[in-house]
């Protein structure tokens, strides 16, 4: 019924897996953990210097406005009528998770607080804005 | 040199279990998590927004009060303020009155490299309550 070397000799031949399982399981719950399904809002943006800015741990929602006052949600550009919604939809998906807008250094302020008033009517309260940090 | 499980030593297929499977179950999962993994590394201010709907009620002699008009000019004490000296400014004000928030009233049309200017000055001064409020023009 053995493998032929197995019953040759035994010990030499069969490597011990239980280390590398070890590990292996160790590194599979690191990223299940870690993972939390950021969303991109898919677009690059000129973010604003700051000194003071922070690391966002629990961005979860990245909301981008471009230069030319559009708003970026998930990959897709998104009228500033249905921002709301958008929000809400990513929102209910991850409850725990912040939103960060990315606003470009040439957006207006105008498109800023159209997504802040958003994220505020939907119910989250952690919203930062994105910067560069140096 | 003999095995270290009694067990096995006596009938090896019986008592085996085969973890080839499982194996490859686990790596497909980690594989998967390491591939959706995104470590976005995103840096920012946080902004407190105030929760009332809307922010004049707000008694202008507690808190330091920075416009920024259309023009992205900044306004402290109704004086023309250099971006490169809000910073200054906020600090001189805020010795005067240590409890006074930031309260940072932008015009619609203002940049957010402004905000994110004045916002960084103010924590900058050492003031990290900042609130953005509702302005009209």
């Amino acid at each position: 019924m053995r493998n032929k070397q197995a019953s040759a000799d035994e010990e030499e031949n069969e490597i011990n897996l239980t280390p590398m399982l070890d590990v292996v399981f160790i590194m599979l719950i690191f990223f299940i953990v870690t993972a939390t399904f950021i969303k991109e809002p898919g677009v690059d943006v000129d973010r604003p210097d700051a000194f003071t800015a922070e690391q966002q741990f629990d961005a979860a929602i990245l909301i981008a406005i471009s230069g030319n006052d559009e708003i970026w949600i998930d990959r897709k550009q998104v009228d500033s009528r249905s921002v709301r919604d958008a929000i809400e939809r990513l929102h209910l998906e991850n409850p725990r998770g912040g939103i960060v807008i990315q606003a470009d250094e040439n957006s207006t302020h105008e498109q800023l607080v159209i997504v802040m008033e958003a994220a505020k009517s939907v119910g989250v309260t952690n919203v930062a804005i994105a910067s560069t940090n140096d | 040199m003999r095995r270290h499980l009694p067990q096995l030593g006596g009938d090896d297929d019986e008592n085996e279990i085969n973890l080839t499977p499982m194996l490859d179950v686990v790596f497909i999962m980690l594989i998967f998590f390491i591939v959706t993994a995104s470590f976005v590394k995103e840096v920012g201010l946080d902004v407190n927004r105030p929760d009332a709907p809307t922010t004049e009620v707000k008694p202008e002699d507690a808190n330091i009060l920075v416009v920024i008009d259309a023009n992205d000019d900044i306004f402290i004490d109704r004086r023309l303020i250099d971006p490169r000296a809000v910073r200054a400014n906020i600090e001189r004000l805020h010795a005067e009155n240590p409890q006074g928030s930031v309260v940072i009233q932008a015009s619609k049309q203002s940049t957010n490299k402004m905000l994110v200017t004045v916002m960084d000055a103010s924590r900058q001064a050492g003031v990290y309550s900042i609130s953005i409020a509702d302005s009209a023009g």
